[in-house]
């Protein structure tokens, strides 16, 4: 567990936050925990000097790059309740415990040529750590990034600018139609899915349940690999509590530490 | 800073308490283990038990609520693939067992005497998250004292008994597993609770209730010990929302001979070295040479 200094902190929509950290060098050790972290991976963050919350939240990395003597990582994080809520309010210059990198992240198949990201709110975050590091790391120039980019309201999609940079195509939805497609962003995936070669094409997922639930079914007789993240409240966040668990078609998993990555048909979305 | 508890010589009192340190493995990577007292693993079964659906953990004012429903690999497995990792470490590993029957808990803890690098057994009949067993054997002072007696007659390892708070008297059950020939008793288990979603209406957790710990715990459990303490003549472990070495020297105080670390594990990977490190500050700052000189010293 490290020190992270907050950069910013900043209400990027309506309760979705933007959190900018600067981690301490690791403690007695030259090299950082954070050296060859994998898109999919998260922290538990943990506010400092508190007894609430006094359980860390776990939060996707949403980048991670090296600054001066450490790394800097943001983090997308959405108010959900008192522990968020108390999180959202931390200022600048303010520190915070991270523990991490933790969890197993996505699978890359650099042998696609075609890489699809379905996001649902600050689902966007680790798709888009994923995206940035199948661009630099692309064999192929020629590689394709398609992002579809679900929300509630247009005020409430984030990510956008720095997704856009990185995806050949980005197409949105909202669920009120303020935005694009109106309608859920699965929907809109569906209507293109033939246009995605299963040997050539790799489907990556992250955002609430219900999103998930849906391109499950959506998925559910179509061969193209698809790996989502999941998220589940935590204790530990390093596989040993076992409060985590979800359940799959082999049992129940712990998110924290099978995954929070998981192909979607082994998961059993009853 | 060595304890001795009943037959068990340990490098100093400080323990991690079954169910939050997994089988050890998932933390060798953030500390030291074998700079431990002892390591508790999480409670073992005779055969594997997927555990209670989820969600099962929500946090709540100064503690969080469980419902894991003693998920484990099982015995075999766990002598198998789960022990051969800990006999690397120089650290006396205590086996938490628990069955359903009374015979359960007697084939277990057959299936663990005379395993090597197993030091002693801790036996839950505490558990409030499953529906057999557990804490029915812990809330009745006959069963209690039955489970204890099946258990001894089968190990000569040395056998810690973990007691429930939630019963009427724990004293009457500490005393009874004492009479039943307990080596040690460890207190306490999770206090039962529950937690609702009122947007929802249904309760935080698919067990509905779960088990109490963390910091909230704590003055409950000081008390539990100090009583306990008081009414037998073997050895207690103090358990309960030890987050920090003041919590710990507390129960040292009221006579806890160890102290096991549970839900800080959580909050912070390295709570028990930091603990173990916070009370040899003190035993310095106050001239104590010998942790045997700190226990059981309240001035009441």
């Amino acid at each position: 567990m490290i020190s992270g200094r907050i950069i910013l902190n900043r209400e990027i929509a309506k309760d979705h936050f933007l959190i900018s950290l600067k981690l301490s060098n690791h403690f007695g050790s030259a090299e950082s925990p954070f050296q060859g972290t994998s898109p999919g991976q998260f922290v538990m963050l943990r506010v400092k000097g508190k007894e609430f919350p006094l359980l860390g939240r776990p939060m996707s990395i949403y980048s991670i790059y090296p600054g001066d003597n450490g790394f800097i990582i943001e983090l997308l994080y959405m108010v959900v309740g008192k522990g968020t809520y108390i999180i959202s309010r931390l200022k600048p210059d303010e520190e915070v415990y991270i523990l991490g990198p933790l969890g197993r992240g996505f699978d890359i198949f650099p042998d696609r040529g075609c890489v699809v990201l379905v996001a649902g709110g600050v689902g966007i975050a680790p798709l888009s750590f994923l995206g940035e590091h199948c661009r630099k790391g692309a064999v192929n120039r020629s590689l394709k990034i398609i992002c579809y980019v679900g929300a509630r309201r247009s005020d409430l999609l984030v990510g956008l600018d720095r997704m856009g940079e990185m995806c050949s195509d980005i197409r949105i939805s909202t669920d009120d139609g303020s935005r694009g497609y109106h309608g859920f962003v699965t929907e809109l995936f569906q209507r293109d899915i033939i246009s995605f070669s299963s040997s050539d094409s790799v489907v990556y997922s992250c955002g609430p349940s219900p999103m998930m639930k849906r391109l499950a079914e959506v998925l559910k007789d179509h061969p193209v690999p698809c790996q989502v993240s999941v998220e589940e409240r935590m204790a530990c966040g390093v596989g040993a509590c076992l409060g985590c668990t979800i359940n799959t078609k082999s049992g129940y998993k712990r998110v924290c530490k099978d995954g929070p990555v998981f192909d979607i048909k082994a998961i059993d979305w009853e | 800073m060595s304890v001795n508890i009943g037959d068990l010589e340990l490098k100093n009192p400080v323990m991690t308490a079954s169910g939050t340190f997994g089988y050890g493995e998932e933390y060798s990577h953030y500390i030291d283990l074998n700079r431990l007292g002892a390591l508790i693993v999480k409670g073992i079964s005779f055969g594997k038990r997927e555990g209670n659906p989820p969600h099962r953990i929500m946090e709540t004012p100064c503690g969080m609520l469980n419902a894991i429903g003693l998920e484990n690999v099982g015995v075999r497995s766990f002598v198998d693939d789960k022990l051969p990792f800990l006999e690397k470490f120089d650290v006396p590993v205590i086996v938490n067992i628990f069955g359903e029957t009374v015979s359960e808990y007697r084939r277990v803890a057959e299936a663990l005497s005379n395993v090597r690098g197993v030091s002693g057994l801790e036996v839950n009949i505490s558990c409030p998250n499953v529906s057999k067993g557990g804490v029915e054997f812990g809330a009745d002072p006959g069963v209690a004292y039955e489970v204890t007696r099946e258990v001894k007659s089968v190990t000569d390892l040395p056998v810690m008994v973990k007691l429930t708070p939630n019963v009427t008297s724990i004293v009457e059950i500490a005393e009874s597993v004492e009479e039943g020939g307990a080596d040690t008793i460890s207190l306490i288990n999770t206090l039962k609770g529950m937690s609702v979603d009122i947007e929802e209406r249904v309760p935080y957790l698919k067990n509905i209730t779960g088990g109490l710990s963390g910091p909230a715990i704590k003055p409950l459990a000081l008390r539990m010990v100090w009583e306990v303490v008081n009414r037998v003549s073997i050895p207690v472990i103090g358990i309960g929302g030890i987050m920090n070495a003041t919590d710990a020297i507390e129960f040292l105080i009221v006579g806890a001979g160890a102290v096991q670390i549970g839900t800080a594990n959580f909050v912070n990977p390295r709570a028990t070295i930091d603990i173990l490190e916070g009370i040899e500050d003190y035993l310095i700052k106050h001239g104590i040479h010998d942790i045997n000189d700190l226990i059981g010293t309240l001035k009441v």
